[in-house]
């Protein structure tokens, strides 16, 4: 799995300040309105991925694309709101961005002992010690996003380390993401590295 | 074989031959325990579970991931069993209603000071683990590294079965 945000070498003030004032009204609502409805269909196809997996131990190839799709537009939205990129972001799953990207390789195969395993103690033995890691990274990864904030409007400038930091974060939660929902085989680690 | 004969003979990978996945791995063979930590008390024997599945799932990745994950899951092992031993003697005093709590707190408190080791040996080994180290715990470490650095450890893998497609019998 790969997820790259990529850095800018110059950050927009003005798109920065737009953000923070209207960012609500003008990216927010209308992506997030949009993303729920699509999550229901999104829902849909991960209860279904449950059973097509648990009895062919494969990942259908359009249930795979359109879902991958799906986390690659609400990075792209999160991206944008936490100030990791300018721009607007695209609509819909099947755009795909320069700035924002998410890439997936489909497994061949899927452990359906593992399905099962996931849904029943997912949340313990991933869940859990994963969130409790989160819980400190996230906090961290606010300050460093409240700190950039200044940084950008001061300076024009995301400090690398910061951005890259706040980006493991995300890519953190995606590998997550990824292994409960049976996109891989491999447990996430326990790291925001590439 | 003599002690100086095996440790002669055993070639370790030293931290810089093991990837930066297999450190993160191999340290969250021991964040497991905070699935004991959170849900331990109410349910002492589910969080073994954590451990179980984790090694299960890693033992696979390297011999260095699955030293560290049979480590933290024997060690885990001692301190599920006392942690039960608290919750059962709590509920058969209750519902017997004949209070025996003579002993109760001396072993209250002996496993107070088992778990506190736990938790303090089991970051120690998270924080070599993460650096690429082999860390032993007594006991615990020098099973794990036999099962997967000794002599034991070196056996032919199985070949996978392959379907063969056959005609119906008789035909």
């Amino acid at each position: 799995m790969k997820l790259s945000i990529t850095h800018q070498e110059k950050y927009s003030r003005g798109q920065l300040i737009l953000r923070t004032l209207f960012g609500s009204l003008y990216i927010a609502i209308p992506h997030l309105v949009l993303l729920a409805i699509v999550g229901i269909w999104s829902a849909i196809i991960s209860f279904l991925t449950f059973w097509v997996v648990l009895f062919t131990g494969r990942f259908p190839e359009s249930f795979f694309n359109f879902q991958i799709g799906f986390q690659n537009w609400s990075l792209r939205v999160a991206a944008s709101l936490g100030n990791l990129v300018d721009g607007y972001p695209a609509f819909f799953p099947g755009v795909k961005g320069d700035a924002v990207k998410l890439e997936v390789p489909r497994p061949e195969r899927v452990s359906r002992g593992l399905v099962i395993l996931r849904l029943l103690f997912g949340w313990l033995y991933v869940g859990i010690p994963h969130y409790i890691c989160l819980i400190f990274r996230e906090i961290a990864s606010g300050v460093l996003g409240f700190l950039a904030w200044f940084a950008i409007l001061f300076a024009g400038r995301y400090p690398a380390r910061w951005h890259a930091f706040n980006v493991g974060t995300y890519r953190w939660l995606t590998r997550i993401g990824l292994y409960l929902g049976y996109f891989t085989d491999e447990y996430p680690r326990f790291s925001g590295k590439e | 074989m003599s002690t100086e004969d095996t440790s002669s003979s055993v070639h370790l990978p030293q931290p810089s031959d093991i990837t930066e996945r297999e450190k993160d791995d191999a340290m969250g063979a021991y964040l497991m325990m905070f699935a004991s930590l959170a849900i331990g008390l109410p349910i002492p024997l589910l969080n073994l579970i954590a451990s179980v599945i984790y090694f299960l799932v890693n033992r696979k990745t390297s011999p260095f991931v699955a030293f560290h994950a049979l480590q933290a899951l024997l060690s885990h092992i001692p301190v599920v069993l006392l942690n039960a031993g608290v919750a059962a003697w709590i509920i058969t005093n209750v519902a017997t209603h004949a209070p025996s709590w003579a002993w109760f707190f001396w072993y209250l408190f002996f496993t107070i000071l088992i778990n506190v080791t736990y938790i303090v040996w089991s970051i120690v080994a998270l924080i070599n683990a993460n650096k690429g180290r082999f860390f032993y715990m007594p006991v615990f470490g020098r099973i794990s590294f036999a099962r997967y650095y000794g002599p034991k450890a070196a056996r032919v893998p199985r070949a996978p079965r392959v379907w063969e497609n056959k005609p119906p019998e008789g035909f």
